[in-house]
């Protein structure tokens, strides 16, 4: 014993490490045992290393009722309706998780940002409507004791949308549909467009509609932090982190025809913060899935589509990133302040921006040229070939103009039918789905934020009936499919 | 009285030194036979005590409560299995032994003979039960929840070491056997006031009196099951226990003293039942809840007459196992969809019939339906209140109907309407579960065929 301890070796590190001055081993130490206590005996007292009382400010809660994945207009929105629903009131504890706080990549940072009826699908209509009303009147909606009232500056300039030959017949059925929602558009001839807008070239127009009410376009920044303080006041819990992993529990059980189904309930998520290796895992009763662009790797995540293809089981949830460009030109002979937000028949759009003859505008690229999502580099040359041309035909002002910035932001693309993914996944049956709404997630946000608290609170929904855009419909096959997308 | 607390002693090394595949099924096979132990105690023959010894003695106020401690340990642990069941084992046998150790002061405490004794033990409750709580509870507000219990009862309590310092030297003994005999009236005085309080003070914050009441929703909601299901049966009573033995001592200053917590009580009681109204959370309206009850217990043993010390002791047996049953099937709620919010687990009744069985049960022992104990105790609490002062029947009445009003909602909340989407694939009933249910509701029915079992030293 002696022996082992006079032994040079790995614990002569340990006692020379700041313990004391004795170089020599004491016969008392056996194989370092003594040197461990004292150093841990030193850490406790008072300026010692450890401290059982860290700050953990920064972590989330453990434990959350529902836990909101993605921080953005939609995300927030549903927080906000959940609150506002919820039955008595602060019963419910919301954790909305949101990976960048400076929403540099989010969707609603850098959207267009304009709100329409002009749609085929009648519920994304009566979103539309609601969502135009809540902005009418965002100041009773958003209120927050001693801040400033929020200024959205919302410009009802309306849509202008132009059909060809082919596709006269459809924007008239369209609008029928919208005019039976309570839309007000009106369809406008050749002529009268040249009457009303001097500065179109009508070659190659049959029919436009315009919308004369509740359209136009909005400070999206505004909106979302105009939820975010909301939202805070009602006591929702903010964190900054990312989800990495969701702790489930699978159960097997038989359908009415006999054939075995595996239900899945999530009972944590483990929240990673950011630059750094630490999660918390926070135990939670409802998980929804609002993360935008990126809700197909949340859903996998989940195990959601983790079986063989064409069950439910196999059935992914098929929204994924796609990036879109935005361009700011400036055109001092430009169309005046009255300009709609015109949507060309070929795709391309633009709209004013601000008092100084600038315009935002753009185009979808075509399933063969869309860009590579993996950054938010611009193609300008996607600008010169693709925008430019036709946005030049129809407006001929536009013939000298000269770009002064651009950005890409993302669509959270809906492959199967561009329409949002609505309320609960059918098998993993406590995640809600608010997602894939294809570029028109902004102006549903706070209709939509209304439908999943309705559907979380009361198991339906309310006021506008979302069931066709519930998950199942990507397994039976039924197709919501919206004419209207740019 | 040691062929109980022995084994119970021994139980701790048997939790030790079993196989990890045994821990559970043997403490809970043993800790039922010392329940079984404690039973024959029950006969009481006359209103005079069993005295086992010179330290231990048990008379039909106690033997009861007696009879309830040891019946819930192995209740305690029945439910503890699940959460429990991720824990590495020295953990598990570490809970394990709190309850056991906790078990243990709180049969010494209601056998005391020695006051001093009571005190030290009453104390010594607070240690295992605030470990269980903030080591084993669930959220980060348990340390805060732990604080609070410990300190208000503490602070409440340290006035009664000095009381009864100055009684042991006043009357040369505090064994509560001889003091009853030997006691004189207390005459009229500021110091003589100031005693009262003090004696009165550490009981009415575990009781808990509605002033000072804000220790127990928290340290319910925070706790483990096994915590809230022994604060709310039995620690609870420890309280209503020592303010029984203690008014002995304390005539006849009880008779104007007691005016202004009668007043808390009454207006407490009506005042946390509406509160039980309005919560969310499931555990917190539970917590009210006893809060609430106990009111009704304070305003018995304040009144002093044979009838309501007769309620009193009803009251407390039937509310300790109607308010562990109510947490257990709470328990089973959370251990689902591990959330304790009311609105967001509805409809349970399509999905766990046995269990919606038991809720209903339970909500009925808590409204205190006929023929249970829970009314029996109730009823004779109101009649006694009447007696004391007619306008009391009023406030009783309120906090009749509100109750019966929250408990209602607590049961059709839950337990009927539509069941929301996301508890589609709860587990199904464990036989556990339904076992531990029927093992509370039991006793409930069975005690209101032979209720003078309970009904205290007066009946």
């Amino acid at each position: 014993m002696l022996r082992r301890a006079l032994q040079p070796g790995l614990s002569r590190g340990v006692l020379g490490r700041g313990l004391g001055t004795h170089r020599g081993r004491s016969t008392l130490d056996q194989n370092g045992k003594v040197s461990e206590i004292k150093k841990k005996i030193q850490s406790v007292l008072p300026r010692g290393a450890w401290n059982p009382l860290r700050d953990t400010s920064y972590l989330p809660p453990e434990h959350s009722d529902v836990v909101i994945v993605g921080g953005g207009v939609i995300g927030l929105s549903v927080a906000y309706w959940l609150k506002r629903l919820e039955k008595p009131q602060g019963a419910i504890r919301v954790l909305v998780v949101e990976r960048d706080h400076t929403y540099s990549q989010a969707s609603t940072a850098l959207s267009v940002g304009g709100i329409r009826q002009q749609f085929s699908v009648p519920e994304n209509i009566q979103l539309s409507l609601f969502s135009v009303e809540f902005l009418r009147n965002i100041n009773e909606y958003l209120a927050v004791v001693d801040d400033p009232p929020l200024d959205i500056q919302f410009n009802p300039s309306g849509y202008l949308l132009l059909a060809s030959e082919k596709g006269a017949a459809v924007m008239e059925s369209n609008v029928k549909v919208q005019r039976q929602e309570g839309a007000k558009v009106c369809l406008m001839s050749p002529e009268q467009l040249r009457n009303k807008f001097p500065w179109i070239n009508t070659e190659g127009v049959a029919l436009a509609s315009y919308g004369m009410e509740h359209e136009g376009w909005f400070d999206p920044w505004c909106l979302l932090q105009g939820l975010r303080r909301k939202v805070q006041s009602m006591g929702v819990l903010f964190c900054h982190g990312e989800v990495t992993r969701f702790v489930s529990s699978s159960s097997h059980t038989e359908t009415t025809s006999g054939e075995e189904v595996t239900l899945r309930r999530i009972h944590e998520v483990h929240v990673k913060m950011d630059r750094s290796l630490e999660y918390q895992p926070v135990e939670c009763a409802l998980v929804i899935n609002a993360a935008g662009a990126w809700s197909g790797q949340i859903a996998e995540l989940a195990g959601v589509g983790k079986g063989p293809p064409g069950t439910l089981q196999g059935t992914q949830l098929p929204v994924e990133l796609r990036k879109r460009y935005v361009y700011l030109w400036h055109c001092p002979q430009g169309p005046g302040l009255e300009t709609p937000f015109v949507i060309d028949a070929s795709g391309a759009y633009f709209r004013r921006e601000g008092l100084g003859n600038n315009y935002l505008g753009g185009c979808s690229p075509t399933e063969e040229e869309e860009p590579d999502p993996g950054n938010l580099e611009v193609d300008h040359d996607f600008f010169q070939d693709k925008v430019w041309p036709p946005l030049a035909q129809r407006v001929p002002a536009f013939e000298t103009l000269k770009v002064r910035s651009a950005w890409a932001g993302y669509y959270d693309y809906n492959t199967f039918d561009q329409n949002g993914v609505v309320g609960p996944h059918p098998l993993v049956v406590n995640m809600y789905f608010a997602t894939g709404f294809s570029g028109h997630g902004l102006q549903q946000a706070p209709a939509v934020g209304r439908a999943v608290a309705e559907m979380v609170l009361d198991g339906h929904f309310r006021t506008i009936n979302l069931s066709p855009f519930l998950f199942n419909r990507f397994y039976l096959g039924e197709k919501v499919q919206e004419h209207n997308i740019i | 009285m040691l062929k109980i607390i022995i084994p119970t002693i021994m139980l701790m090394p048997m939790t030790w030194m079993s196989k990890p595949h045994m821990i559970w099924i043997n403490t809970t096979t043993y800790s039922l036979l010392i329940s079984l132990t404690s039973l024959p105690l029950l006969s009481q023959p006359n209103d005079n005590s069993l005295n086992s010894s010179l330290l231990f003695f048990t008379d039909s106020l106690s033997a009861p409560l007696l009879t309830l401690t040891t019946w819930l340990l192995p209740l305690m642990l029945m439910a503890s299995q699940f959460h429990l069941s991720k824990e590495p084992l020295a953990r598990k046998k570490l809970y394990i032994t709190m309850l056991i150790l906790l078990q243990l002061f709180l049969i010494m405490t209601f056998t005391a003979t020695e006051l001093i004794m009571f005190y030290i033990l009453f104390e010594a409750t607070l240690v295992p039960t605030l470990i269980i709580i903030t080591r084993w509870g669930n959220q980060t507000e348990r340390l805060n929840a732990g604080l609070y219990f410990l300190f208000y009862t503490l602070v409440g309590s340290l006035p009664l070491l000095v009381a009864l310092l100055y009684m042991q030297n006043n009357m040369g003994t505090l064994n509560f056997l001889m003091a009853q005999y030997w006691t004189q009236a207390l005459p009229n005085s500021w110091s003589n006031i100031l005693l009262w309080l003090a004696c009165m003070m550490a009981f009415m914050v575990k009781m808990p009196l509605y002033g000072l009441h804000l220790w127990l929703p928290k340290a319910h909601v925070e706790a483990p099951i096994a915590g809230s299901m022994v604060l709310a049966a039995v620690l609870l009573k420890l309280g209503g226990y020592g303010m029984m033995r203690i008014t002995i001592l304390l005539n006849p200053l009880t008779s104007f003293m007691a005016y202004p917590f009668m007043m808390l009580s009454m207006w407490g009681m009506i005042m946390t039942s509406s509160i039980c109204l309005r919560q969310t959370d499931l555990k917190s309206l539970i917590a009210y809840s006893s809060v609430s009850h106990m009111a009704l217990v304070i305003v018995a043993i304040l009144v002093q007459t044979p009838l309501s010390y007769m309620g009193a002791t009803a009251l407390m047996i039937a509310h300790g196992l109607t308010s562990s049953m109510l947490f257990c099937l709470a328990n089973s709620n959370y251990e689902r969809t591990h959330s304790r919010i009311m609105i967001l687990a509805r409809g349970l009744q399509t999905l766990l019939p046995l269990m919606a069985a038991w809720w209903l049960l339970a909500s009925l022992t808590n409204l205190a339906l006929p023929p249970t104990i829970n009314l029996i105790g109730e009823l004779l609490v109101v009649m006694a209140s009447f007696s004391w002062s007619n306008a009391t029947i009023i406030l009783m009445g309120v906090n009749i109907t509100i109750t019966a009003l929250y408990s209602l909602y607590m049961l059709i909340t839950t337990q009927r309407g539509k069941h929301t989407h996301h508890i589609k694939n709860i587990k199904p009933s464990f036989t556990r579960e339904n076992t531990l249910m029927m093992l509370h509701l039991m006793p409930l029915l069975l005690l209101s065929l032979n209720p003078k079992l309970i009904l205290g030293p007066l009946y």
